[in-house]
């Protein structure tokens, strides 16, 4: 896995997002670190999942999004911020991979 | 991943984790992958590989407006197992999708190694939350009632009224009013006792104490040679409601 920097991540998770929630209003909704995934997107439980699905697909598995977001409470999960998941998928990708 | 079933609907489906295969499933009108994958999955996944998967009309699989009988759910589970894994699997299912696991392991014995059935009613048809929170009526009158009977996390999404509660809303709605499942739940048969008897693997049954399904946990603990009845202290939605116990319950009787 190469190094990514935390702005090429916000993009690609930002771009990941639009896709899943696949509306109009999405194309167009600004996206950035403070964005809540419950407050401002409204996201569905099932969209956080294939969301997880889309990431893991390009990032690959030692991001393990599942084992992350299941370590979160209902509260935490309600409270997430995009942010908190790009910082995440950053800190990993940056890690070196032992596989 | 997706798969189609022999009638056409594609199922949705995802994996994660190695090891010996577990097969997980939710329940029906609320449920839907996410109530495993953000809860037990992971967890089992450290040691297994899961398979999760939306059955029709749920999550991201097709909106099947039929084909929620026993028999047709049990086909579309067997054809993810064999299509997926060529060794046997444990199953575990929430709710009704419990009794689809249930149906399975009975009819091919060969295809399940252990089954865990969480709030599983039985007969099928018993689920007196679902009356509770659907039977009231979607169009207004009844809301108020639904709403009550709903988990807390579901309830104020609704309560919200914005995009996430609109989605569920629809969702429940169309499956309520626009497809057959309702129908097909109160026709399911019960189990009887001697084939309960005769189960082959072994058996985890997990209970909410103040859960309208509990009678059945105590049944097939009375029923099932060996089987293991853990009750928690939570209502219906046990995945919702008591995530860490229940987990930890599962993760103990795979591992085991």
């Amino acid at each position: 896995m190469n190094d990514r920097t935390q702005g090429q991540v916000l993009a690609d998770v930002a771009r990941m997002i639009r896709e899943v929630i696949a509306e109009e209003w999405a194309r167009e909704a600004s996206i950035g670190m403070d964005t809540s995934f419950a407050r401002d997107l409204e996201i569905e439980s099932i969209e956080l999942v294939a969301l997880a699905e889309r990431i893991n697909a390009v990032y690959g598995r030692e991001i393990n999004l599942a084992e992350w977001l299941a370590a979160k409470d209902l509260g935490e999960l309600v409270s997430l911020r995009v942010g908190q998941l790009v910082e995440h998928i950053a800190q990993c990708s940056s890690r070196p991979t032992t596989e | 991943m997706q798969l189609t079933t022999d009638d056409g609907v594609r199922l949705h489906v995802q994996e994660l984790g190695c090891g010996p295969p577990i097969v997980m499933l939710h329940g029906m009108f609320l449920g839907n992958m996410a109530t495993w994958y953000l809860t037990a999955a992971p967890v089992l996944a450290r040691r297994h590989r899961v398979i999760l998967l939306d059955m029709r009309g749920h999550g991201l699989s097709d909106r099947a407006r039929c084909g929620y009988d026993v028999a047709r759910m049990t086909r579309d589970l067997e054809a993810v197992i064999e299509q997926l894994t060529r060794e046997p699997v444990t199953l575990v299912g929430h709710s009704y999708g419990g009794v689809i696991a249930l149906a399975l392991a009975l009819r091919r014995p060969e295809l399940v190694r252990k089954l865990a059935l969480v709030e599983t009613p039985l007969p099928p048809s018993q689920l007196q939350e679902m009356d509770a929170y659907v039977g009231g009526g979607l169009d207004g009158g009844g809301l108020d009632r639904m709403l009550e009977a709903f988990p807390s996390v579901v309830r104020e999404a609704l309560v919200g009224g914005g995009r996430r509660g609109r989605r569920i809303a629809e969702s429940i709605r169309f499956l309520w009013l626009e497809s057959s499942l309702p129908d097909d739940v109160r026709r399911a048969e019960d189990v009887p006792d001697d084939q309960l008897a005769a189960l082959a693997c072994p058996l985890l049954a997990v209970y909410g104490s103040r859960s309208s399904c509990r009678p059945a946990g105590a049944r097939l603990a009375r029923l099932v040679p060996g089987a293991r009845l853990v009750e928690l202290p939570a209502g219906h939605y046990l995945p919702l409601e008591a995530p860490g116990p229940l987990t930890e319950a599962l993760a103990s009787f795979a591992d085991g």
